[in-house]
């Protein structure tokens, strides 16, 4: 790994960190969402610091360059963030139609109910 | 039988006074209009009309409305649900015939066009007979016309619809119960061109549609169970 990688790493590392420490702060974003940003921010920095394990591995696996390894790593982590996400808006979507038809079915008694008095 | 009809509607303002007063004329079965959070003024007129109509605050698309239908049906006890189009495409006077099938013991019962006479060929009938055919592949069963809207639901069917939320109006919904032993029986009705308002389905939306009922019937809904895990 060239130095420049792991300077670019352990920085975008650092700034995911703070900004997402800063969210939660301000309340903008739940713990339990945040945990999966920290292990790859966390990741990260270990993959920089320990760049020869990096080379190793990715040697090992048949890499032909460990910086291949990283971007793998990297894009694996974002699809399993993003496959995260997806389920979450299904069960957020799925909850925001059951509340639609509870209002709805609400309303309809209320209305129903007025009008027989 | 405690029969209920549920009417969708959305952006329904020109046909929907003309499609209730159908089924109110027509059968004598309780009916519900669901309004998806129209646009138009489709609420004040069934408002004015005094329809029984139950409005929902955000829009939510035809699966909603349908499952919305049965909670309600559910809730009230009904034995039999009937989907009935809001647009003015399908007639009133057929859905006694529905009913009778339900009555001598399939679980659904669906109104279509395909029974006597044959499909016209067209781009539309072309997707129509693609789901067929997958449908044929993955249970065996021949149904002639599975995108037709007008379908009748028993108790059972009803019941499924409430467990399992994944369950929409289309025809891969027809593959699950198929897989879960229910009879469906076809019955032959007429029904007109839409006279008012725009159908939903553009070239984009009818791919999407298709790939999505593929991917359901064949990935999906193909290898559903009989049984209910508990």
């Amino acid at each position: 790994m060239t130095i420049t990688l792991r300077i670019i790493l352990v920085i975008l590392s650092v700034i995911s960190f703070i900004l997402c420490v800063k969210k939660i702060k301000e309340s903008k974003l739940k713990v339990i969402n945040s945990v999966t940003w920290m292990i790859g921010s966390f990741l990260f920095v270990f993959m920089s610091i320990f760049s020869s394990a990096v080379e190793y591995i990715s040697s090992k696996l048949g890499f032909m360059a460990p910086v291949n390894f990283v971007f793998l790593v990297i894009i694996a982590f974002l699809l399993v963030q993003n496959f995260i996400d997806n389920i979450r808006i299904s069960t957020l979507s799925e909850k925001i139609k059951d509340l639609n038809h509870y209002i709805a079915l609400e309303d309809y008694k209320k209305n129903n109910t007025s009008n027989d008095n | 039988m405690k029969v209920l009809i549920i009417i969708p509607a959305y952006n329904e303002a020109l046909n929907i006074e003309k499609t209730v007063k159908d089924v109110i004329t027509n059968t004598n079965y309780d009916y519900l209009v669901i309004n998806d959070c129209s646009k138009d003024n489709t609420k004040e007129i069934c408002e004015k009309n005094n329809f029984n109509v139950i409005s929902l605050p955000i829009n939510y698309g035809l699966t909603s409305g349908i499952q919305l239908g049965m909670k309600y049906a559910y809730n009230n006890d009904y034995d039999v649900v009937i989907q009935f189009d809001g647009d003015g495409q399908h007639e009133a006077k057929y859905l006694k015939d529905l009913v009778e099938s339900i009555e001598k013991g399939t679980n659904i019962a669906i109104g279509s066009r395909f029974v006597t006479k044959k499909k016209p060929f067209s781009f539309r009938m072309l997707g129509s007979s693609l789901i067929t055919a997958a449908i044929k592949i993955t249970t065996g069963k021949t149904i002639k016309d599975p995108t037709s809207g007008m379908r009748a639901y028993d108790k059972k069917a009803i019941k499924e619809f409430i467990i399992n939320a994944s369950l929409t109006p289309e025809p891969d919904t027809l593959v699950y119960m198929l897989k879960k032993k229910m009879k469906i029986e076809e019955i032959q009705v007429e029904m007109k061109d839409r006279e008012f308002g725009e159908s939903y389905l553009n070239p984009i939306k009818s791919m999407e549609y298709m790939v999505n009922m593929f991917l359901s019937i064949i990935f999906i809904r193909a290898i559903t169970r009989s049984k209910n895990i508990k």
